[in-house]
């Protein structure tokens, strides 16, 4: 039995020839025309202030954006599954990168020039991280913290 | 192993429809390949592992922008003030549609459809270097103005937005992260330009058929990132 033999016995109906999916020209323009009316909504609401939702309103418009892009112009609908999977994975990845970073990054505390420690605004209480070298009085508190 | 597959004068081409060429396959099947279809989907996982890096490294300029306008938000929004909406806009649109030309240019290619396709091409080329002059208007006037990354950072008020809010003496961060993005984002839109005339050429050689578009269909995913990575570029930047 040849390779190409077993190839065709795993998938049934494959001849080994590419059969990628033909969308029609209307279809591709009525996606073109759904992102220009998502472009159309981001520039909306910049016009009007939501305060913290302008920032999470953006990111849900790209995203849908980003989406219908990647499922339509980029075939990933009718893709080999697999590289759906990449996609996926690389956005999770990213994510990671994201919420490890800004854990850090939110965490860290104020300096407080005159008592010349790091804290945090909230509860006013010592933050770790920094450059400076603790007083006595951080020393303490900062030292308790591995304990938790 | 797929040497078996074509021994000389042994079983029939995998492909079935390019027997009349001899067993060697289509010029275009490349000999470490079984069938059109293997070689396909491998090309097509190469690329997407390529696209899964290229988010990889462009996240790296997102999360830098995350962290610092999560420190400044008063400063970004300031900063935003100075860039032109209406330009980034248009630019927004140009891309848009030189996706859909280029997902087009793909469409027309699986259907054989030769001259659709390269017009397609050309298109999005034409596009691509829209979205470069407009670019190069938005840096001339940052210039101008002395918006500038970090320490090179010495606004010219007669060059400003008027009524836009006072910029802070740390908005050299927020352009050093919009000159970082959009200029490593223009670099791609060049080299985008780069593989488009390429494929071009290629198609208008006649090189490509029903049966073999893989090319187009790569540079199409490439493409269609540069829009990707445009897609967040323009509210985050500009409609701050």
């Amino acid at each position: 039995m040849s390779l190409a033999d077993q190839h065709s016995l795993r998938h049934g109906h494959d001849d080994g020839a590419v059969h990628a999916h033909v969308s029609s020209v209307g279809f591709y323009i009525a996606v073109f025309i759904g992102l220009l009316f998502l472009t159309g909504v981001t520039v909306g609401q910049s016009y009007v202030d939501l305060g913290k939702a302008n920032i999470l309103l953006v990111i849900l418009i790209a995203t849908l954006k980003a989406s219908l892009v990647v499922t339509f112009f980029m075939h990933l609908k009718w893709d080999n599954r697999f590289n759906a999977l990449i996609f996926v994975s690389t956005i999770f990845f990213i994510g990671v990168f994201f919420v490890y970073t800004m854990n850090d990054t939110e965490t860290r505390g104020e300096f407080d020039a005159d008592q010349n420690v790091r804290i945090w605004q909230k509860t006013g209480m010592p933050a770790p991280g920094g450059m400076q070298k603790p007083e006595p009085a951080a020393k303490s508190s900062a030292s308790a913290m591995p304990q938790h | 192993m797929s040497t078996q597959v074509a021994t000389p004068g042994g079983v029939e081409s995998p492909a079935g429809h390019d027997s009349d060429h001899g067993h060697h396959g289509p010029a275009w099947l490349a000999h470490h390949f079984d069938t059109p279809s293997q070689q396909f989907d491998a090309a097509k996982l190469g690329m997407w592992a390529f696209l899964a890096q290229e988010l990889l490294f462009f996240s790296g300029l997102f999360v830098a922008y995350g962290v610092y306008r999560s420190w400044y938000p008063e400063m970004f929004r300031a900063a935003s003030h100075q860039l032109n909406k209406e330009m980034g806009a248009i630019n927004t649109v140009v891309l848009l549609f030189s996706s859909l030309t280029i997902a087009l240019a793909v469409r027309y290619a699986q259907v054989g459809n030769k001259k659709a396709t390269g017009r397609m091409i050309l298109t999005t080329i034409a596009c691509a270097c829209a979205f470069l002059v407009i670019k190069f208007f938005e840096y001339k006037h940052k210039f101008e103005g002395g918006l500038l990354p970090g320490r090179f950072f010495h606004p010219h008020a007669e060059h400003l937005v008027h009524g836009a809010p006072a910029l802070p003496d740390n908005t050299g961060s927020f352009f050093g992260i919009y000159f970082m993005m959009t200029g490593v984002h223009g670099i791609h839109v060049v080299v985008g330009i780069g593989v488009l005339v390429w494929i071009w050429l290629r198609n208008a050689r006649g090189e490509f058929s029903k049966e073999f578009f893989t090319p187009v269909d790569i540079v199409a995913l490439y493409w269609h990132l540069v829009d990707l990575v445009w897609i967040y570029l323009f509210p985050l930047l500009y409609l701050i």
